[in-house]
C-alpha cells in the first residue's frame, strides 16, 4: 500500500479497522462479549434442535475457501526444517523453542502455528482439528482462476464440468431432512462453483438480512406473483427464485440479531466472523441445511506479508477467531448435530520471500479439517518433501504429496455418508489418510 | 438451483453429456464454457457412467436414483427482431427513445451512431458529471489532497449516471467490459484507480486495444494494483507479469510458460510509480540482463543504458499485442459480453483476424460481432446487478438529484463497484448471479416506491387511463418501448385488477414487471 491513504476505504478495510482496535483493546474476545448476548431468549434456542433431524448420523459441513492462495508455511509452521529461515530472511515465524515473543507455538515436534492462530489451539488440543500439510491440488496451475475452479469441481484440468464437488455431492444423496426448504447455503453475494448444481442451494450474503421489501401488507400477494412469474424461468435461475421464497419465511423465523452462542463463544465481528455465527445460528435452527460454503480472502500476500503483526497477522486473526468460535459454540458444545469443517486455498506461495517481503504463487499448502470425528490433533503429512531448492517443485514451491481430495473424499464417504465419491470426485481414487475417527 | 436429472436404470447405458458441442475455446475466460474437446467430454461421460454405477446397490432401497448434473443449463432463447436485440445488447437498457432511434436510423447505422460515440451529444450528463462529481476529472495532485471517502463515491456515482443516461450507450457498455478486463480493487489503490478509470479505460473503450494494454501497463493504479512497484532486480514479484498473459492479453492456455512469468517479470522490473500517482521507471531496479519472452530474445543492456532499460517492458508489451493467443482472446472475451456466453468457434476466428488486421481495433471487432444472423443466433443472456439497475433506471426514468442511495443497493446485489477483489473481475455467467434473485426484487421493490425530487420515480404518467389492462399497457409502451411479453403484460394487468387501483398499486406492479423472470435477461 505504501504512502497512499486509506480514508478511501468503504467495506474492504473495515474488517481491518475493526480486528485493529480490538487488538489494541486487549485481544479478541473481551471487548465485545457482552453484545451478542440478548436479554430476550430465542423460541428456537437452543440446545433443542436436532431432535427432530432425520438423519443425524451424517455431519454438517461447512467448507471455507481462503481466496487469493494461502501462505501455508505461515499458517503451519514447519520449524524444523532449516531451509524455511534460510529462505525466509524477514517473515519467518520464529521457533517456538526461541525467546521471541511472537514465536509460533508448536503443535509437535515439526509444525508450529503462529501466535496469530492461538484461538485454533484449543481445537487441536481437544482432537478435534486436523492439519493436513504439503497438501493441495494435482495440478500444476499458478494461477488463482483455473487453481480454484479445479478445486472446486473436484478434477484437476477438467475445464468441461460446470458443477462443483459439494454440488454434486448434495445431488447425489437424500435430503438430510425429508422437504428441507434449504439444503446448502453460499454465504457470499455469488454461488460459490463449488455448490453448482447442488439442489436447494442458493446464495446469502447475510441470512440476517433476507426480504423482498416493500409493503408488508402485499408481500404475500407479491410472493405469489414472482413464484408464478418464476416458475416459467430458464435454470438455475428458476430454482434460485423458488428456493428464495420457500427460504424468506424459514430465515425471518430466526432470531440472528439475538442468536445466543454456547460456551461463550464470540466471534469477531468481521465479514467473516458474522458469516459463520449465522451459520452456526442456522445450523442449530435445523432447517436441513447440510452443506455451508464460506470464503475469506486476502492471502494473495505479494508483498509486506508480515505473518507477525501485519497483513497476513490480522487475516489469520480473522480466520483463527472465526475458527476457534465456531469450535466452541458449535463443534464442543454438545450438539446432537455434527458439524465437520473444511478449510482449503486454491494453491500455497513460493518456499522463499520475494523481494517485497511477500511470497508469490506456489503450490503445496496447508489445509484444516476440523470436527468431533476428525482424528485431529495432528499435523498429517505424506512424506515431507522439503524446502531445499533441490527439493522444490520448479526450485520454488512446496511439493503437493498429498491430494487434498483424500482428504474430502474420506469425509464424504465417511461423515457425509455419501459412498459414491466417485460422483463428487470423478475419475479419482482416493488413498485412504486416515483423517476421521 | 437446478435439480439433478432423475434417471431410471435404463438410462444408465446412454449417458451423453448435456453440453452444447461447438463452444469455441480459450476455456480459461470462461465459467460458461461447456466443451474443450470431444475426447474430453467422452471421458467425462465415462467417469459420470462408472460413477453413476456406484449408485446402482442402493436402488433397493431408495425410491429413485438422481445423475448430478455436470453441465450447465442452456439460457433461454432472447426475443425480437434483430434491431431489437441490437438496441438490447449495445445499451444498458432499451428506452422507447432509443428504440425509435435505432427504427429510424436502421440496423447499420444505429450501430456506426453508438461507435462513433463522440460525435453523440453527451452534454447534459457530462456537465451533471462534472458538477457533482468533479473528482472524476482531476489529476493526482488535486485528488491526493481530497477526503478520500468523497473521491471514491464520487468515481461509483458517476459511474452508476452515466452507464444510466448517457447517451453513449455502447461506449458505457465497453466501460463496463474494460473495467472488469483491467479489474482494480478500489481499497487497495483509492485515488489512483479514478486516474485510470480516466486515462485507461474511458479513453481506450472504443479506441485501440494496444493502446489501451500500454495506458494501463503505465497506470499508477494497475502497478500498485498487482504489486508492480515492489518488484525490483533480484528481488521480483511476479503478480503483474503473472496477470498481464493470463487476464489481460493471452489467456491462461495461450501458451505461456511458468519460465515466460519469470522472464516477464525481469522485464518489468522498476516500473514503478512517482509520488502521489505517475509512471516512472527506475533504472536502479531494473534488471538488464537478456530475456527470453515467448520465444522472442530480448538482448541484455549494460546498466549503464539506464532510462533505456524501460524498453525490456515495452518490448513484451509488442510482443503480447501482437500475439495470435491475445487476438483470440480479447475476440473471445468480447464475444462473450457482447453477444452470448458461448462463442462460436468460427466467429472467434473472424474477430481475431480483424484485431490482427486492423491492429486491435475495437470498433471493427465490435462491427464482425454485432451482425444480424449473429444476434439472430444469439440466446438471452443474464443481467450483472449493475446492468439491471441501469435498465431499471431506464425503465423508470426517474428525476434525479443524486445517486448515492443507488451505491448501497447495488452492493446489496453483490456488485458494489471496483470492490471486486481479484484480478479477473466480477464474475459473467449465471453460475455466480443467478442465485441472488431477492435482492434484486428488494432493490424493484425500491426504486418503485421512490418519490420526491432526489430519486423519484413518477408512475402517474401510466395512470392517464384507468383499467387495468390500459395502465399495463401504458406501462409496457412508455417504461419498456412496448417489449413485454404478453404472458407478463397479463400479470401485471392481473396484480393491479387484485385490489383498488391506486398510486401505490401501481407502484408495485412497476417494481414487480422490474422483478420479472424476463426483465433478468437481455
Amino acid at each position: 500500500m505504501s504512502d497512499i491513504d486509506h480514508d478511501g476505504c468503504d467495506d474492504g478495510c473495515t474488517e481491518f479497522r475493526q480486528l485493529s482496535r480490538r487488538q489494541v483493546v486487549g485481544g479478541m474476545g473481551a471487548g465485545l462479549a457482552g453484545a451478542y448476548f440478548s436479554p430476550i431468549f430465542p423460541s428456537w434456542l437452543p440446545q433443542v434442535v436436532l431432535k427432530e433431524s432425520e438423519d443425524t448420523t451424517r455431519d454438517v459441513i461447512v467448507s471455507v475457501f481462503l481466496r487469493g492462495g494461502c501462505d501455508g508455511l505461515s499458517l503451519c509452521v514447519p520449524f524444523f526444517d532449516t531451509n524455511y529461515y534460510a529462505g525466509r530472511p524477514n517473515i519467518a515465524v520464529p521457533r517456538p523453542d526461541s525467546g521471541a515473543a511472537n514465536r509460533g507455538i508448536a503443535l509437535d515436534n515439526q509444525f508450529a502455528f503462529p501466535q496469530a492462530m492461538n484461538a485454533l489451539v484449543p481445537a487441536f488440543r481437544a482432537g478435534q482439528l486436523l492439519a493436513v500439510h504439503a497438501t493441495g491440488s494435482i495440478d500444476p496451475s499458478r494461477s488463482h482462476f483455473d487453481a480454484q475452479r479445479y478445486m472446486e469441481v473436484g478434477k484437476p484440468a477438467d475445464t468441461t464440468i460446470a458443477t462443483g464437488w459439494l454440488g454434486r455431492h448434495l445431488a447425489a444423496v437424500q435430503p438430510m431432512r425429508t422437504n428441507a426448504g434449504l439444503r446448502g447455503i453460499g454465504i457470499s453475494s455469488g454461488l460459490q462453483k463449488q455448490l453448482v448444481g447442488a439442489p436447494k442451494t442458493i446464495p446469502i450474503p447475510d441470512p440476517s438480512n433476507f426480504t423482498i421489501g416493500g409493503t408488508a401488507s402485499t408481500r404475500d400477494s407479491r410472493e405469489s406473483w414472482l413464484r408464478e412469474d418464476f416458475g416459467a424461468s430458464a435454470e438455475p435461475v428458476r430454482s434460485a427464485a423458488l428456493d428464495a421464497l420457500t427460504t424468506i419465511d424459514l430465515l425471518q423465523a430466526i432470531d440472528f440479531t439475538g442468536y445466543r452462542t454456547a460456551n461463550g463463544a464470540v466471534y469477531p465481528n468481521t465479514t467473516f466472523g458474522r458469516g459463520l455465527r449465522s451459520a452456526a445460528a442456522l445450523i442449530k435452527s435445523d432447517l436441513g441445511i447440510e452443506a455451508i460454503s464460506i470464503d475469506l480472502s486476502g492471502w494473495d500476500t505479494h508483498s509486506n506479508q508480515d505473518p507477525l503483526a501485519g497483513s497476513m497477522y490480522n487475516t489469520m486473526l480473522n480466520l483463527s477467531g472465526t475458527l476457534g468460535a465456531f469450535h466452541a459454540d458449535v463443534i464442543a458444545s454438545g450438539l446432537a448435530q455434527n458439524v465437520t469443517v473444511v478449510v482449503m486455498s486454491e494453491f500455497g506461495r513460493n518456499a522463499r520471500e520475494n523481494g517485497s517481503m511477500g511470497t508469490d504463487h506456489g503450490r503445496g499448502n496447508v489445509m484444516f479439517a476440523m470436527g468431533r470425528n476428525i482424528n485431529g490433533g495432528r499435523v498429517l503429512v505424506n512424506n515431507w518433501p522439503g524446502l531445499a531448492r533441490e527439493q522444490l517443485d520448479r526450485s520454488q514451491d512446496l511439493k503437493v504429496t498429498l491430494d487434498h481430495r483424500d482428504v474430502l473424499a474420506e469425509i464424504v464417504r465417511v461423515r457425509l455418508g455419501n459412498p459414491n465419491v466417485g460422483v463428487v470426485f470423478p475419475d479419482f481414487t482416493p488413498t485412504n489418510r486416515s483423517v476421521t475417527k | 438451483m437446478s435439480t439433478p436429472q432423475e434417471i431410471d436404470e435404463a438410462a444408465v447405458s446412454d449417458l451423453e453429456p448435456q453440453d452444447s458441442a461447438s463452444s469455441a475455446l480459450p476455456a480459461s475466460a470462461s465459467d460458461e464454457t461447456d466443451g474443450r474437446s470431444a475426447s474430453r467430454r467422452r471421458a467425462l461421460a465415462l467417469g459420470v457412467a462408472a460413477a453413476t454405477a456406484l449408485l446402482a446397490p442402493r436402488r433397493a432401497s431408495a425410491q429413485r436414483i438422481v445423475r448430478p448434473l455436470t453441465t450447465r443449463p442452456a439460457p433461454p432463447p432472447a426475443s425480437g427482431d434483430t434491431l431489437l436485440r441490437l438496441v438490447r445488447r449495445i445499451t444498458n437498457g432499451v428506452t422507447e427513445e432509443e428504440l425509435n432511434l435505432a427504427r429510424s436510423l436502421g440496423f447499420q447505422a444505429y450501430l456506426e451512431h453508438h461507435l462513433n460515440h463522440e460525435a453523440i451529444d453527451d452534454a447534459r450528463v457530462t456537465d451533471f458529471v462534472a458538477a457533482n462529481y468533479p473528482a472524476v476529472n482531476q489529476d493526482v495532485l488535486q485528488l491526493y489532497t481530497q477526503n478520500q471517502t468523497t473521491v471514491q463515491y464520487a468515481l461509483q456515482d458517476a459511474t452508476l449516471y452515466r452507464g444510466a443516461f448517457s447517451k453513449r450507450q455502447l461506449y458505457e457498455r465497453m466501460v463496463n467490459f474494460w473495467s472488469d478486463h483491467f479489474n482494480i480493487y478500489y481499497p487497495k489503490v483509492n485515488y489512483l484507480k479514478v486516474v485510470d478509470d480516466k486515462d485507461v479505460i474511458r479513453k481506450n473503450a472504443l479506441g485501440s486495444f494496444p493502446e489501451m494494454l500500454k495506458a494501463s501497463a503505465h497506470s499508477s493504479a494497475m502497478l500498485e494494483y498487482l504489486d508492480n512497484t515492489r518488484s525490483r532486480a533480484n528481488n521480483v514479484n511476479q503478480n503483474y507479469a503473472r496477470e498481464i498473459m493470463e487476464l489481460h492479453t493471452l489467456g491462461v492456455d495461450g501458451g505461456y510458460t511458468q519460465t515466460d512469468v519469470e522472464e516477464v517479470t525481469r522485464a518489468f522490473t522498476g516500473w514503478t510509480i512517482q509520488g502521489r500517482g505517475g509512471f516512472r521507471f527506475d533504472p536502479t531496479g531494473h534488471d538488464f540482463g537478456a530475456k527470453t519472452v515467448l520465444g522472442n530474445t530480448i538482448p541484455a543492456m549494460p546498466t549503464s543504458a539506464g532510462a533505456q532499460g524501460v524498453t525490456d517492458g515495452e518490448r513484451v508489451l509488442d510482443i503480447l499485442v501482437a500475439h495470435q493467443s491475445t487476438a483470440r482472446f480479447i475476440s473471445y472475451k468480447m464475444i462473450r459480453w457482447l453477444l452470448r456466453y458461448d462463442p462460436p468457434a468460427a466467429l472467434v476466428d473472424k474477430v481475431a483476424e480483424t484485431y490482427t488486421r486492423t491492429g486491435g481495433d475495437i470498433k471493427a471487432m465490435i462491427r464482425v460481432i454485432m451482425t444480424p444472423a449473429n444476434l439472430t443466433a444469439a440466446p438471452a443472456m443474464y443481467r450483472q446487478p449493475y446492468h439491471l439497475m441501469l435498465a431499471s433506471l431506464r425503465a423508470a426514468q426517474p428525476s434525479v438529484a443524486n445517486v448515492a442511495a443507488l451505491r448501497d443497493q447495488l452492493r446489496n446485489m453483490g456488485q458494489y463497484l471496483f470492490f471486486w477483489e481479484d484480478p479477473d473481475g466480477y464474475p459473467h455467467n449465471t453460475d455466480w448471479w443467478g442465485g441472488l434473485i431477492l435482492q434484486r426484487w428488494s432493490f424493484e421493490a425500491y426504486l418503485s416506491a421512490r418519490t420526491g425530487d432526489v430519486l423519484g420515480v413518477d408512475v402517474t404518467k401510466f395512470m392517464t387511463v384507468s383499467t387495468a389492462n390500459a395502465i399495463a399497457d401504458s406501462m409496457n409502451q412508455l417504461a419498456f418501448a412496448g417489449t413485454m411479453s404478453a404472458s407478463l403484460k397479463t400479470r401485471v394487468a392481473q396484480y393491479l385488477a387484485a385490489a383498488a387501483i391506486s398510486q401505490t398499486r401501481v407502484r408495485e406492479a412497476f417494481g414487480l414487471a422490474l422483478s420479472s423472470s424476463e426483465f433478468q435477461w437481455f
